[in-house]
């Protein structure tokens, strides 16, 4: 059997999509009322929740405090129901490792800690189905729970993955795209300014391709920021109308 | 944003049962590509015509297995739904790729719908469904929503193979209608007799396959991952099978692709050897091999066998066993058209039991016979026939087929010609109406005139310029003109280079552009030509006729009068009026100082003629100085000069030709071919530059060194000495080694260097590393194609590329439009690919007539069948000779099957009798039992007869054979005069044995069909005479591209 046509000649994707659609996003926020702030995000099939504890006072190794600014924990987790095949661990490989590293990251460029010297925001991330872009989805989900538990942001920190094949970036790639050989990118963009707060990719990638690439994953960011703030106002008014 | 849904596919994996969750989105608005679309749809330039009968809309297992049908040009308003490119797809990545290009091919009129992601037409798989159900129901959806689509202005059917379908759907709903494919041929097209042939060849191919019987003659395949791991862990080996020509049967090389990660070198490849180990595989499938243990490894054979005419392979070390294995797989089948051989009743009865299945012999010696099934095999024996491979169960010991298409009987020229076409992959239909439609209109009451608008575009050369063009005599495609005047007072030189503008009337994607894409190069077989573009363009409007207004493209360069340095280059679009169309021999007297008539001065008054002359007598001298001074340049760097026989052909007044003359080498070829390789390397330079990673270039690897080694050899033998280290060291040691006795030394040794050579290729900039772009031959940097547009595709491409570039410049942004380094890189493959094929149906053409030409004469009576011989080179039980007097090359035998040999009695005489042979590094022996010995040198001189030994499956092949150890005494007649006499006799008498056998017109109706020539024209003998010379490298393509010359046809 012939490799999967990831691209074709009409400009079709897998799944339908064209070149430049994201797949479909819903996202709701204050999903559990225990924690400072909580989102549940979907992306097509990879499905994310987030949660917030903090601003709070440092716990374990005072020495970690910072004097003139938060300290941002993050943890990065998979359900073992969340593939194909049931995950034996959940947590703590070298990969969620990783992943937990680039969401401190992450955060640590959007979030205003110098307000809160001396204290820690704890981030923690679970994703409950995984289908690719799994970083991007906990990126958007993670601004969802900061948001709701009332941290101050410079801007949303809105995240997503392209790919390029056939000269042609790619938006926003599931896990069949991810796996058939394509070459990805990942991006966390603060939209208003532009600026971006991470990149991350381990293909190759002819160097002329690269400011495509990027200008496309923006494209895209902006996109899924359209959408973040729409749920962000959206839930502001239903808690709104829910206290009058 | 748009509408979208989910839907969940289910999907199992190999091996271990996945359950995969896939997205799936529909949307509303999906492109139906047709012209009667009423509701906007994105319609791209490619849409189905509204004023056919009917759409139709194949079902899945229709284009599985009938897709060759689908490709009839006949067919038109064809839906491929989405669904059944799938299933397609599934079956395989090139048959897929071939519906791909089809869709992508505007000449055909079909499309793809994507009938999944509309929301309407796609219907989800329900549980417990077959495969083949579902897609059969998707289709049937689709078809009733293009009918809807189109408001019903459009009756839509559904072909299908599934009885049941029909049954089931084909009175649900009036408008759209589903029938089987037979049904569908035989109610809408019943005139398409192809149609019906190939469906029914098809099918009862398919139900053979189903009723074969379950003897096992070869082991399975393994499967693909099996393979693949094996490969990654070098296990198994991956390479392309060759077969070898001379041993079909037994021996088969796999060429290994990158050497594996083993210790062991497998740089020369993988022999395997027997039927079985080659389990079913055919010349030119990529395959997977596995090593045999080191104690079943053989070595190839090394005797000259009976038929062998190639002297390639090595003749060393052959007896040393090599790495030898057996084919556990194929990735890849390469099966292509072949043409076989239907084979005369008495030998047929013997092996058809059922008389419908017949084994057919194909032309090509390394592909096996070939069993097809067919009611037609009565009709069709000694018939030449195109077929299709469709599969190779292991039950079988031959491959199944079906034919495709009938050539004609065996033998005759036609069918031998088309034959030649078939086996090199070289489709040339008539130029289509669409395509002359596109032409802009020029006859002899209303020529075609510039354009106003388009000069004010253009820079104007026609009254500042003095441009000619020096071409061969009575040449009708002159693709380039030159030019040259002082400047600024006398202290700069202008030198032009003015190439027709084809492009201009060619636009990008065009229908003409698409087919001279697919032809790539005009082919020149023996006896006619098949042009690249249609002759409207090629002999008139491209052409840079004397006397009239062309476009052109231009380089102009400014160059320092005195250091010849370059200044300043232009590059442009022009238009021009060439002054003087002269030719080489015209030219060079002028330059003389002769007294000649030059024709375009003859209505002048005295005294402004000789003003006029002296203006051209000064150009042309000013032009030689320039060319000098570049060629010295480029002999610095180490061009090589690899020239052959030059001939000159001299014609009377109906352009027919009198005489073929050796010809001194004029200087001005050289002037000539030195601008035109200037004007390329420019225009490469300024491709590079601009598309630094897309750029067409043409580069010539040094060859390797090992190749050189039957040269130095034979050379050494002779007592030079030749340094093949590098270009410039070749050259001058090539120059070196001549045998004032016999001028032929030279010319052999510079034969073998050629043959030593790699091939010049074309490449897209951004798939090289710069150090690779060199041109080894040329001695440049970097090169290109620019100057013959008319008749090669890539210089098409290029001047795409520079007209690309110059829009760069002036702030225009074209580079959107332009192909990506990997679409150009894939047209530089396919370009190439077409000129090897070009070159091989050339000199197989250039064979069949020989052959012809030998069948009807008595090789013991004529006296042209003996001929005078060199031998070049030595084997086992013969020697390799060269024929200088028809070109041919061929072993001769001095040890025949029943162990006689060769020896020589007083006179030279050659008399076979039992005895030995004994081979030395310079020279053969024979000895006899009766104590007489005959000895025979590398390069002394031979006499040969020439017989044919004919075969009716394959093509017939020349035997040489000595009958003196003497230079043959009446090798009075020159070099050439054979070859002339050979096609034009061989094609006389083709012509007179149709006139008498069938009094239909094939040929003359072909010629108009085609319009093209086919007669022996001046252009034909000319290239052939270039094969002679053994001329194939590239780097004397410039030079040769000035014997480039039409002959019109001299029938009306």
């Amino acid at each position: 059997m012939a490799g999967l046509e990831l691209l074709s000649d009409q400009g079709y994707r897998l799944d339908g999509r064209k070149a430049t659609e994201l797949r479909k996003v819903q996202a709701r926020m204050g999903v559990f009322a225990q924690a400072d702030g909580s989102a549940y995000l979907e992306q097509g099939n990879t499905k994310a929740l987030a949660v917030v504890y903090g601003p709070h006072e440092i716990r374990g190794a005072r020495s970690r405090a910072l004097h003139d600014r938060a300290i941002i924990n993050c943890q990065y987790s998979m359900a073992t129901f969340s593939t194909a095949e049931r995950k034996r661990r959940p947590h703590g490989d070298r990969k969620s490792t990783e992943m937990s590293l680039h969401l401190k990251q992450t955060f640590e460029a959007a979030v205003l800690t110098q307000l809160y010297p001396r204290s820690q925001i704890d981030i923690y991330v679970k994703i409950l189905q995984s289908d690719g872009g799994n970083y991007s989805v906990c990126v958007n989900a993670a601004t969802l729970a900061v948001i709701d538990a009332g941290i101050p942001m410079r801007d949303y920190v809105c995240a997503c993955t392209v790919g390029f094949v056939d000269e042609t970036s790619l938006a926003d790639l599931c896990y069949a795209e991810e796996s058939g050989g394509v070459s990805s990118l990942a991006l966390a963009l603060l939209p208003r300014g532009g600026q971006i707060a991470l990149v991350q990719m381990d293909a190759r990638l002819h160097q002329d391709h690269l400011d495509t690439l990027i200008e496309a994953a923006m494209t895209a960011c902006k996109g899924v920021s359209k959408v973040l703030d729409q749920v962000v106002r959206q839930h502001l008014q239903e808690g709104s109308t829910l206290r009058e | 944003m748009i509408k979208t849904e989910r839907i969940l596919h289910l999907r199992r994996f190999r091996g271990r049962k996945v359950r995969v969750v896939r997205e799936h989105y529909l949307r509303e608005r999906v492109p139906c590509f047709s012209s009667l679309c009423q509701a906007d749809c994105a319609n791209g330039v490619k849409v189905l015509p509204g004023d056919l009968t009917h759409y139709v809309m194949p079902d899945a297992d229709v284009v599985v297995d009938y897709l060759e049908i689908l490709e009839l040009k006949e067919l038109q308003g064809i839906i491929f739904t989405q669904t059944a490119c799938q299933a397609l797809h599934s079956k395989g990545r090139r048959f897929y790729n071939r519906l791909r290009s089809l869709v992508k091919d505007p000449r055909f009129h079909c499309v793809q719908f994507a009938n999944e992601f509309q929301q309407y037409s796609f219907c989800p798989r329900e549980k417990g469904e077959s495969q083949e159900k579902w897609q059969t129901r998707c289709v049937y959806s689709a078809a009733v929503w293009y009918y809807n689509h189109l408001a019903g202005m459009m009756n839509v059917v559904m072909i299908t193979e599934d009885e049941e379908a029909v049954a089931q759907y084909s009175s649900l709903h009036s408008g759209v209608y589903v029938v089987t494919v037979q049904d569908y041929l035989q109610n809408f097209w019943p005139d398409l007799q192809a149609a019906q042939e190939l469906y029914a060849s098809i099918s009862q191919a398919l139900e053979e396959r189903e009723a074969e019987d379950s003897q096992r003659e070869f082991p399975e395949h393994l499967p693909a991952e099996v393979m693949e791991a094996g490969i990654k862990s070098g296990r198994y080996i991956q390479g392309t099978l060759s077969v070898n020509k001379h041993r079909a049967q037994s021996e088969a090389l796999v060429q290994t692709e990158g050497s594996s990660s083993q210790a062991m070198d497998l740089s020369s490849g993988v022999l395997v050897h027997g039927g079985k180990n080659r389990n079913r595989a055919v010349h030119g499938d990529v395959v997977v091999v596995e090593l045999l243990p080191r104690s079943e490894w053989r070595g190839r054979a090394t005797l000259l066998t009976e038929g062998q005419g190639d002297d390639r392979s090595p003749d060393d070390g052959q007896e040393k066993p090599m790495p030898t294995g057996r084919v556990v797989g194929v990735l890849q089948r390469n099966w292509r058209d072949y043409v076989v051989t239907f084979p005369s009743r008495d030998a047929s009865q013997s092996q058809s039991r059922s008389c419908q299945r017949v084994l057919t012999v194909p032309w090509d010696r390394r592909i096996p016979k070939i069993r097809i099934s067919t009611q037609q095999a009565e009709a069709l024996q000694d018939h030449r026939v195109v077929v299709r491979l469709d599969s190779w169960e292991s039950t079988s010991l031959y491959p199944n087929g079906h034919s495709v298409k009938v050539l004609g009987r065996a033998g005759e020229l036609e069918t031998e010609v088309q034959t030649i076409l078939v086996e090199n992959c070289i489709h040339v239909p008539p130029f289509s109406e669409a395509q002359m439609k596109e032409m802009p209109l020029s006859s002899p009451e209303k020529p075609w005139r510039v354009d106003p608008a388009e000069v004010a575009r253009r820079r104007d050369l026609r009254d500042s310029h003095l441009v000619f063009s020096i071409d061969p005599l009575g040449c009708e495609d002159v693709d380039d003109t030159l030019s040259v005047r002082s400047l600024a007072g006398g202290t700069l030189l202008e030198l032009g280079v003015h190439i027709a503008d084809v492009t201009h009337f060619v636009p990008e994607g065009s229908l003409t552009d698409l087919e001279a894409r697919t032809r790539a190069t005009t082919y020149y077989l023996a006896d006619r030509r098949y042009d690249m573009l249609p002759a409207v363009l090629s002999a008139d409007l491209c052409s840079l006729l004397g006397g009239v207004d062309r476009y052109a493209m231009s380089v102009l360069w400014e160059l320092d009068a005195g250091s010849l340095a370059v200044r300043r280059v232009w590059f442009g679009r022009t238009v021009i009026r060439s002054s003087y169309q002269l030719h080489y021999e015209l030219a060079q007297a002028l330059l003389n100082g002769e007294e000649v008539r030059v024709p375009e001065l003859e209505r002048f008054c005295p005294e402004e003629k000789d003003l006029k002359l002296a203006q051209l007598i000064q150009a042309l001298e000013m032009l030689t100085r320039v060319s000098r001074h570049l060629r010295l340049q480029r002999d610095r760097g180490g061009a090589l000069e690899l020239e052959g026989v030059e001939v000159r052909a001299q014609l009377d007044k109906d352009k027919n030709i009198t005489a073929l003359v050796p010809r001194q080498p004029l200087e001005v070829h050289e002037t000539v071919a030195e601008c035109m390789i200037y004007a390329n390397h420019w225009v490469a330079r300024k491709i590079q530059e601009s598309f630094p990673n897309r750029a067409l270039l043409r580069r010539h690897p040094p060859p390797r060194l090992e190749l050189f080694s039957q040269l130095v050899d034979t050379a050494k033998a002779m007592g030079f000495s030749v340094d093949t280290r590098t270009n410039k060291a070749l050259a001058d040691s090539l120059d070196r080694a001549v045998d004032p006795q016999d001028p032929m030394v030279n010319r052999l040794l510079r034969m073998m260097a050629t043959r030593a050579m790699s091939q010049a290729l074309y490449f897209s900039t951004g798939s090289q590393p710069q150090d690779q772009y060199y041109h080894y031959g040329l001695a440049l940097d970097r090169y290109t194609h620019f100057t013959s547009p008319i008749r090669r595709y890539a210089d098409m491409v290029v001047h795409r590329l520079l007209t690309a570039a110059l829009e760069l410049e002036q702030g225009a942004g074209p580079a959107g439009i332009l192909a990506t380094n990997r679409e150009l890189e894939e047209l530089a493959q396919h370009i190439n690919n077409k000129n090897w094929t070009a070159q091989r149906a050339q000199s197989a053409s250039t064979g069949l007539f020989q052959c012809l030409f030998f069948r009807d004469r008595d090789p013991q009576t004529d006296l042209r069948c003996v001929a005078d011989a060199i031998i070049y080179a030595i084997r086992d039980n013969g020697v390799l000779v060269f024929v200088p007097e028809y070109g041919i090359k061929g072993p001769v035998y001095l040890r025949n099957k029943e162990g006689q040999v060769v020896s020589a009695e007083a006179g030279g005489s050659c008399k076979w009798q039992g005895g030995k042979v004994r081979r030395y590094p310079s020279y053969i022996t024979t000895t006899t039992a009766g104590g007489c010995s005959a000895t025979f040198r590398l390069m002394s001189h031979i006499t040969v007869r020439i017989s044919v030994r004919s075969s009716s499956c394959h093509s017939d092949t020349l035997v040489l054979e000595v009958i003196s150890n003497q230079p043959h005494r009446g090798s009075g007649p020159p070099a050439s005069q054979g070859h002339r006499q050979l096609v034009q006799e061989v094609v006389r008498l083709a012509e007179s044995a149709q006139q008498t056998a069938a009094p239909t017109h094939k040929l003359s109706r072909q010629e108009r069909d085609f319009l093209q020539s086919r007669t022996p024209n001046l252009y034909s003998i000319l290239e052939e005479i270039r094969e002679l010379a053994l001329m194939d490298l590239d780097a004397l393509s410039q030079a040769s591209e000035q014997t480039v010359l039409t002959v019109p046809d001299p029938l009306p």
